[in-house]
C-alpha cells in the first residue's frame, strides 16, 4: 500500500506547491490525478518518485518512508527521455544491468515483442516517432517489474489517436503484473478511461478537493452513457475545484474532521 | 495477393534509386571544392609560363612541388616533419589532459567551479603568445618551452568545451540515471561520458587546430628544426618556394590529424542526429 500522509512542499522561493495531500492507494489499484496548472500534481508524483523531497508529511510505501528512488517504484514521465546514445534494446535493459547479460536480453525480447516494437530493437531512439518513443519509456520502466509506476501525463504530447491507442495498451500491460499505477492527467477522458479512482486538486496551494471512484468494468466503452456521465461529474468537479468561492475539503476537514459531501 | 507481393518490390527500387546518385555524389561532391583553388594554381602557373609574372615572390605550384620533393629526397622534410609533429602531439596530449581534468572537475562540482574558474577565465584573457618571454626564462630555449606554449594554446578550448559539456547535460537525462538509481561512479559512466562526448569531440578539434596554430608560433622563438623553422629559414635566405612548401605542408598536416581524430571519435557518435550527417545537407 502507498501512503501519503499530508504530503506538504514549500519550494524554496517559498511557493506553496502541496499543502497536506493525504491519501491511501491501494496495491493494483489505479489512481489519476487530475487538476488545473499549479495545483501541484507534477510535484506530488516527484515527491512519490522519490526525485524531490516533501518538505512536510511523508510518502510511505508498504511502510518504508520514500525520500529517494526505490527500487518498486517506477516512473514514465510527458517526454520519453529516451537515452539517445543507447539502442531501444539498450534502453529498455538500462535498469537491468545488475543482471546477468543471458537474464537481461531475455527479458528485453519480451518487453520489445509485448509492446509490439520487436523490429526496432537495434534502432536510434531518434528513428522512432513519438508515440513508439512512449512505448519503449513504458518498456523501460515495466522490465524491472516495478510494484508502484506513476506517470506523468505521459500521453500528453501526443496525437489523440496515438494517445487512446496506448491508454489501451497500458492497460493491457498492466494487466500482466498489476502494478500500482498513479496517474497525472489533465486530460479528463484519460482519467475516466483509465482509473479506479480520479483524485481532483485544487490550486493555489496544491490541494486535495475531491475524490471520484470510477465504478466501471473494464474495458471501458468510450461512447457509452455511463462513462460519459463519469467524466461530467469529473469535469464538473474541476470547475468546482478552480472556483475559489468553493470551500474546500482540507478547510473543512479541518473543523469537522469529516467528508463534507 | 499480388498487391502484398509487388509491394516490397517497390519499396526496393525505390532504395535503390536513392542510394545511386549518393553513392556518385559522394566523389563529386568534395571534388566540387577542389576546382576553385585547381582553377587558380593552373592560372598561376600558366601566367609564370608565359612570361605576364617572373614568378619570383609568388613561385609557381611546380617550383612549389618540386621544393617539397628536393626535401623529401634530403631526408630534410622528414626531420622537420617529425620534429613539428612531435611537439604538437606532446603539447597536444599535455594540454588535452589538464583541459580535461580541470574541465571536468569545474563541471562537475560547483565549489570547485567558484574556486578556480575565475582565474582559469582570467589566465584565458592573455594573449597565449604573451607566455613566450616567461617561458623561455623559464623553461630554456629548448623543446620544453615550447610544449608549453602548445599545451597553453590547447587547454582553454578543452577546459571550456568540456565544462560546458557538463553544465549543459539535459537534468532531464540525469533524473532518468536517478530514478535506475545509479551510483556516482555509474552515472558518470553510463549518463554524463556518454552525453559529453559530442561536445568533448569538438572541444579536441578546436584545441589540435589551436595546437598547430601555436606550434609555428613556438618554432619561430628560435628552433633549429621543425616546419616553423623552413618558413624562418625561407623567410632570411629569400626562398619564397620553400615558405609556401612549408605552408601547404601545414595544411596538409593539419587537415590529416583532424580527420584521423574524426575517424578515431567516430563509432562512438553513431547515435547522432546530426544535420549534414544524413540526406540534411545536399
Amino acid at each position: 500500500m502507498l501512503v501519503l500522509d499530508r504530503v506538504g512542499k514549500v519550494y524554496p522561493n517559498g511557493v506553496h506547491a502541496l499543502e497536506r495531500f493525504s491519501a491511501e492507494i491501494r496495491r493494483a489499484e489505479i489512481v489519476a490525478i487530475i487538476g488545473g496548472s499549479g495545483c501541484g500534481k507534477s510535484t506530488l508524483l516527484r515527491a512519490i518518485a522519490g526525485l524531490d523531497r516533501a518538505t512536510s508529511g511523508a510518502v510511505m510505501l508498504d511502510g518504508a518512508a520514500i525520500t529517494a528512488p526505490h527500487a518498486k517504484i517506477g516512473i514514465i514521465f510527458q517526454e520519453p527521455r529516451l537515452l539517445p546514445w543507447l539502442s531501444v534494446a539498450d534502453n529498455i535493459g538500462f535498469g537491468l544491468s545488475d543482471l546477468p547479460a543471458e537474464t537481461r536480453r531475455e527479458k528485453v525480447a519480451r518487453a520489445l515483442a509485448r509492446v509490439g516494437l520487436m523490429d526496432k530493437a537495434d534502432a536510434w531512439p531518434r528513428e522512432l516517432s513519438g508515440g513508439q518513443a512512449q512505448r519503449v519509456a513504458i518498456a523501460r520502466a515495466l522490465v524491472p517489474q516495478p510494484e508502484v509506476l506513476l506517470l506523468d501525463e505521459p500521453f500528453s504530447a501526443l496525437d489523440a489517436f496515438t494517445r487512446r491507442d496506448l491508454q489501451d495498451h497500458l492497460l493491457d500491460l498492466w494487466t500482466d503484473t498489476r502494478p500500482t499505477l498513479v496517474l497525472v492527467t489533465h486530460d479528463v477522458d484519460e482519467a475516466v478511461v483509465l482509473a479506479d479512482r480520479v483524485l481532483v486538486m485544487r490550486p493555489r496551494p496544491g490541494r486535495l478537493f475531491e475524490e471520484i471512484k470510477v465504478n466501471l468494468t473494464r474495458p471501458r466503452e468510450r461512447n457509452s452513457p455511463l462513462f460519459g456521465s463519469f467524466k461530467h461529474h469529473v469535469l464538473t468537479a474541476l470547475d468546482r475545484s478552480l472556483d475559489r468561492s468553493v470551500p474546500d475539503r482540507d478547510a473543512k476537514a479541518g473543523v469537522g474532521g469529516s467528508m463534507w459531501w | 495477393m499480388a498487391m502484398t507481393v509487388d509491394l516490397p518490390a517497390i519499396e526496393r527500387t525505390d532504395a535503390i534509386t536513392r542510394r545511386a546518385p549518393a553513392g556518385l555524389a559522394r566523389y563529386v561532391r568534395p571534388a566540387l571544392g577542389l576546382l576553385l583553388p585547381l582553377a587558380v594554381a593552373l592560372a598561376w602557373e600558366m601566367a609564370v609560363r608565359f612570361s605576364l609574372s617572373s614568378g619570383r615572390l609568388v613561385p609557381p605550384p611546380t617550383k612549389v612541388f618540386a621544393t617539397i620533393d628536393e626535401l623529401a629526397r634530403s631526408g630534410e622534410l622528414g626531420r622537420h616533419v617529425a620534429a613539428t609533429l612531435t611537439r604538437v602531439a606532446v603539447g597536444f596530449g599535455l594540454g588535452v589532459v589538464a583541459g580535461t581534468l580541470f574541465g571536468a572537475i569545474s563541471g562537475y562540482w560547483a565549489l570547485a567551479r567558484r574556486l578556480i574558474d575565475p582565474t582559469i577565465q582570467a589566465l584565458r584573457a592573455i594573449p597565449s603568445i604573451a607566455w613566450v618571454p616567461l617561458f623561455i626564462l623559464w623553461l630554456g630555449i629548448f623543446e620544453t618551452s615550447k610544449i608549453a606554449l602548445i599545451a597553453v594554446g590547447v587547454f582553454f578550448p578543452v577546459y571550456l568545451g568540456v565544462m560546458g559539456a557538463i553544465l549543459s547535460v539535459d537534468r532531464k537525462i540525469v533524473e532518468v540515471g536517478r530514478i535506475f538509481r545509479l551510483s556516482g561512479p555509474a552515472m558518470i559512466r553510463r549518463i554524463l561520458l556518454p552525453a559529453v562526448l559530442p561536445a568533448y569531440v569538438v572541444a579536441l578539434r578546436v584545441g589540435l587546430g589551436l595546437g598547430w596554430m601555436f606550434v609555428v608560433a613556438a618554432e619561430f622563438m628560435g628552433a633549429s628544426e621543425g616546419l616553423g623553422y623552413l618558413l624562418i629559414d625561407g623567410q632570411q635566405l629569400g626562398k619564397p618556394a620553400q615558405i609556401v612548401a612549408a605552408i601547404v605542408i601545414f595544411a596538409v598536416l593539419g587537415k590529416a590529424t583532424d580527420w584521423l581524430l574524426e575517424i578515431a571519435t567516430a563509432p562512438w557518435l553513431r547515435w547522432q542526429d546530426a544535420f549534414g550527417r544524413h540526406s540534411g545537407a545536399p
